[in-house]
């Protein structure tokens, strides 16, 4: 019976713990959230770091992404070492899904990399929970070079916590091949509305006798903030979500609408690739003429679709009543506040954002650079495809307004939401007021859960 | 010494008497035969399973230390809707796949037991569904089969039924495509089921045949009973493994099990819950009532085979 | 006996399939009339055949499709290559920061690790549990069987904090070390089931001749359980092979990534993928599965009616 007892108390001890070693892999930051400032400072055993000290140093960059990716980035990790013979950099990759699973392990282990790529749906999420670096504090790291507003979409709650890598900005993909082939060709679409954008999307479909469907829906937290704000409300303000039901509900309506004309395939025909890979999209596969996307993927849409295609803005209502637009942050770079070494990972960061040999090197595979300079140094070697995103970048100007509220803390799941109450809609087991409605509760908890 | 002598010995012993019970219990020999797993569940189990146990009455975001939150991730399993959602999600699942899956894979290892020609081809051929396992490969071709353009409507067509119906995109006909992706993976159980098969001593054959036995008959008496343990090994498993159907939703779903949650199974919420929103107090939450359910099952499926399953022990 | 041969031969597309020991052990069929006999095989090997097309029609395709450009990948569901190119081949090998034989050998070594463990330590406990009477039997049973009930995806954590503790993060431990700790509590309740399955007069006779636990076990047990242990084997290899989520999380290091990591690590869902080096790989790496398996098989079914036990 002693030894059950003894047993059984060990087991208690093992389990009590892991329990602290949970606390203590977080504690490190945990004293520090809330309060920016403190956030920044190194955990106490980090030693101050002058920049690229002379002993040897090991830092880990970690992003997701495919095999081109993999490969570019190894490559500029390789220029990195020439040229700080003293920083070893170990990559660690993977894909989109398995990246946020392992960082989010790692992260809570204690055992985070150092240099982070990050995305706009997880900064809050890391930052608003101490797990990262304040980037304003780390000498290395020149901030300057990018536009202060696309810099300003890298910061939570004061502190700077993430460098946009690239830009990108909301469009209509359309792929002229297709139109040409139909014997169509585009109205005016500066000035164009969302009535004139359906009635020409269902001009394809007829035109095409159905095998062809003239666009897909917009499905995802950038789109609706681009709505919402240019029907003058705004996805998140004050850290919460407080979109009105009947904005979301309008977004719906507008895809509900679509569906039930024939400008976009039915809802069974939506949903059998809304979760395919951009290779195995309906636009890759020529069964939709055009599609919503971030401008800076229209060149792997148009070498997956092996068509001629071209960059179009978004309809608006009133042209010119609203400065709805923003660029968004395609992708960052953040550093771990677990890091030893921020003054190093700040050089790394520094290297990938503003030394023309690694922009060389990456081109646009991150999407458009943030950095202008990098973007001119680059020029030379764009494609067309390439030239037309930095292009129609600039002739949004006009309709450029302030930045808004990142994703808050706990919301990160955004997107796949949204997608999941656009599809009760399409399939009308909801209403679209009723969907908006739940959608926002249901994100609004998710915020309330993570305070 | 030979197992030949060795099954005399043990004639001879049934023929002396009823069998001799050892009063001693084999406390020394157990723990060295089990000092490995012991030493698993004491250092990598244990501590894991009582971890996740506290952090069910938590807030525990992964990045942050655990805040203590009393039951109130179980007041919320009363209320999540897409959590009644998913188990209704996974029982379909449970009570069609296994069932299904397990019938097939006995009936075609039954037909392969019996010997017949190019029976090693057939057997290599129905494992190779199960290797592929959880290839994004198969998430693309699912699509190509079962999609409105694909084969299986093409099938269809030919005969006669001409639809243009999408059954991986319909949120009614979703989850019927993972069952047959479940079902079509039925090479495991088919495999542990042929294992099972040749253990059962020929000379039982060769006396019922004496006997005159028939076909049937001996199918009945003797490869139906010996063959309970291992039905009801993989009944047992099929439950506990349906019930944590993860990999197949995932990959067709692209995580979202999709479309408007038509193939949200059990699990997938929970990592939905644990590594997409970082609520991982709550899927500890829901891992236990997880391990409750398939509990209860289990427990059920253990006592109801003390009627029908037969061990020679 | 012609027709048949004809027909396993059409279905199968190979002559080899011919397993001597395997027609010797059936038992022995009545005597029917001939032309029942033909129809009944018949009628099997159609289904047999039926069944092989819808099993193999998926293997076809991704090998077709390892040949194909990506972008005719997704648009065809036909197991006919159009085109032999085997530029997906070379460029899928060398398309990661390593090339592909890097993570074959990873996954070899786990899986290898993972085998040994897996046979040794979980047909001991095996054995344990079905055989000896010990305290607390019912309860240790039953917190094997928990194991298996709690998703990985919550107790991956704490787990990851024990091995980061020890400093073995990275290296093959986390992924190896578990298989000889007996944590495949699937494979225990497979050997318990196949154990119980045996005569006990067996073990009870060679106990009073003198045979002390060890000797039962690896003398008379084990080799009684081949089918079991191939099971378990074949199964370990397949399982460890696939698995992705244990081996993502330990290793890191592109040096130490394991096949099923490198194959995820082609595809980015918001860029343009190489799907063709994806398949190409994909196929490759089933390959070993195929080996393993053509192999093994014939240990599955070499069973207590195969050792010539009367």
């Amino acid at each position: 019976m002693k030894s059950a007892l003894t047993r059984r108390w060990a087991a208690l001890g093992v389990a009590a713990g892991l329990a602290l070693s949970l606390a203590a892999c977080s504690s490190a930051d945990s004293g520090s959230t809330g309060s920016s400032s403190a956030a920044a400072a190194p955990s106490s055993a980090a030693a101050p770091v002058t920049s690229s000290a002379a002993e040897p140093v090991t830092i880990t960059l970690t992003w997701w992404g495919g095999d081109a990716r993999h490969e570019r980035t190894q490559q500029v990790i390789d220029a990195f070492e020439a040229k700080y013979p003293n920083i070893t950099v170990e990559p660690e990759y993977t894909d989109w899904n398995g990246y946020w699973d392992r960082l989010a392990t790692e992260t809570a282990g204690g055992n985070s990399p150092d240099v982070i790529q990050m995305d706009m749906m997880y900064l809050a999420s890391y930052a608003g929970r101490g797990a990262l670096y304040d980037l304003s504090s780390v000498s290395s790291l020149d901030l300057t070079t990018l536009d202060s507003t696309l810099l300003g979409m890298g910061t939570y709650d004061g502190g700077q916590y993430a460098i946009p890598m690239s830009a990108t900005s909301w469009a209509i993909l359309v792929n002229t091949d297709l139109l040409g082939q139909l014997g169509l060709s585009l109205p005016d679409t500066e000035t164009w509305t969302w009535d004139e954008f359906e009635d020409f999307a269902l001009s394809i479909t007829t035109a095409s006798g159905g095998t062809v469907h003239g666009t897909g829906p917009q499905i995802n937290a950038y789109s609706l903030d681009l709505w919402a704000r240019a029907h003058g409300d705004a996805t998140f303000s004050g850290g919460d979500i407080t979109i009105k039901p009947e904005t979301v509900a309008s977004y719906f309506q507008l895809a509900l609408d679509w569906s039930k004309s024939g400008a976009m395939p039915t809802a069974e025909q939506y949903a059998e690739t809304a979760t395919a890979a951009l290779d195995q999209s309906d636009f890759a596969l020529g069964k939709l003429a055009m599609i919503f996307t971030q401008s800076t993927q229209g060149a792997a849409y148009a070498q997956a679709a092996n068509a001629n295609v071209q960059l179009v803005k978004i309809p608006t209502d009133d042209a010119n009543s609203t400065k709805y637009a923003y660029l968004k942050p395609g992708m960052y770079w953040s550093i771990s506040s677990q890091t030893k070494h921020p003054e190093e990972a700040g050089l790394l960061i520094n290297f990938i954002e503003n030394d023309p040999a690694a922009a060389a090197i990456l081109g646009t595979e991150r999407g458009i650079p943030a950095n202008p300079a990098m973007v001119d140094a680059i020029q030379g070697s764009l494609t067309d495809a390439e030239k037309q995103a930095v292009a129609y970048a600039e002739s949004l100007a006009s309709v450029i307004g302030p930045a808004p509220e990142i994703t808050p803390n706990g919301a990160s799941a955004i997107d796949t939401a949204l997608t999941r109450y656009l599809q009760d809609v399409l399939f009308e087991t909801s209403t679209p007021l009723v969907a908006a409605q739940a959608f926002i509760d249901e994100i609004h908890q998710g915020i309330e859960a993570a305070q | 010494m030979s197992l030949m002598e060795l099954q005399a010995l043990a004639r001879d012993r049934k023929k002396a008497g009823p069998r001799a019970k050892e009063a001693t219990p084999d406390n020394k020999a157990a723990l060295v035969f089990l000092a490995p797993w012991l030493i698993g569940v004491a250092v990598l189990t244990v501590g894991p399973l009582a971890a996740s146990l506290v952090l069910a009455f938590t807030n525990y975001n992964l990045l942050q230390p655990p805040k203590f939150t009393g039951l109130a991730n179980f007041a919320r399993l009363l209320s999540d809707t897409r959590l009644h959602h998913s188990l209704e999600v996974t029982f379909t699942y449970v009570v069609i796949g296994v069932p299904s899956a397990l019938a097939v894979a006995l009936l075609l290892a039954l037909l392969l037991d019996k010997g017949m020609r190019g029976l090693a081809i057939y057997r290599s051929i129905f494992y190779l569904p199960s290797l592929l396992g959880s290839s994004v490969a198969i998430a693309v071709l699912w699509r190509l089969v079962f999609g409105g353009q694909g084969l299986f409507n093409s099938f269809l067509g030919l005969i006669g039924i001409d639809t243009q119906k999408s059954w991986i995109a319909n949120p009614s006909t979703a989850l019927g495509t993972i069952i047959l992706l479940h079902v079509w993976t039925f090479g495991s159980s088919m495999v542990i089921f042929l294992a099972g098969l040749r253990q059962i001593p020929r000379e039982f054959y060769e006396a019922a045949a004496t006997d005159g036995a028939t076909t049937w008959r001996q199918f009945r008496s003797i490869t139906l009973p010996l063959l309970t343990p291992i039905i009801f090994f993989n009944l047992v498993l099929g439950i506990i493994n349906a019930f944590s159907a993860f990999t197949q939703a995932f990959v067709v779903s692209n995580g979202t099990g999709g479309p408007s949650d038509s193939t949200l199974f059990y699990t997938l919420y929970l990592y939905q819950e644990g590594f997409g929103s970082y609520r991982m107090g709550y899927a500890s939450a829901l891992a236990w009532l997880l391990v409750v359910i398939i509990g209860a099952f289990t427990a059920i499926n253990f006592w109801a085979s003390r009627f029908w399953v037969h061990y020679e022990d | 006996m012609k027709t048949e041969t004809i027909i396993a031969e059409a279905g199968a597309g190979v002559t080899s399939g011919v397993t001597p020991t395997w027609t010797d052990l059936d038992p022995p069929p009545r005597r029917r009339p001939a032309w029942t006999r033909w129809a009944a095989a018949l009628a099997k090997h159609l289904l047999m055949i039926a069944v092989s097309v819808v099993a193999l029609y998926p293997v076809l395709w991704m090998v077709a499709s390892s040949f194909r450009p990506d972008s005719e990948i997704f648009g065809t569901a036909s197991i006919f290559p159009d085109s032999f190119n085997l530029d997906n081949y070379t460029a899928g090998w060398n398309a990661l920061t390593k090339p592909f034989s890097t993570y074959l050998i990873n996954s070899a070594i786990v899986v290898g690790g993972a085998i040994i463990g897996n046979l040794l330590t979980c047909s001991m406990a095996a054995y344990a549990f079905a055989r000896l009477r010990f305290r607390l039997r019912g309860p240790a049973f039953a917190l094997m069987l928990l194991t298996l009930m709690i998703p990985i995806h919550v107790v991956i954590v704490p787990q990851y904090i024990i091995w980061a503790k020890l400093g073995l993060v990275n290296t093959f431990v986390p992924v190896i070390a578990p298989k000889f700790l007996a944590s495949d509590a699937f494979f225990i309740f497979l050997m318990v089931q196949f154990i119980r399955g045996l005569p006990r007069d067996l073990d009870e006779a060679a106990r009073i001749d003198g045979a002390g636990h060890g000797t039962i076990f690896f003398r008379i047990l084990l080799p009684l359980m081949t089918p079991a242990l191939a099971t378990t084997a074949i199964f370990t290899f397949i399982w460890t092979w696939n698995d992705f989520f244990s081996q993502l999380i330990y290793l890191t290091k592109p040096d130490l990534y394991t096949v099923p990591v490198a194959l995820r690590s082609f595809i980015d869902a918001t860029s343009k993928s190489s799907y063709g080096g994806m398949f190409a790989m994909s196929v490759v790496s089933v390959l070993p599965l195929v080996l393993a398996f053509a192999v093994g098989q014939k240990y599955l079914v070499r069973g207590i009616a195969t050792t010539g036990l009367k």
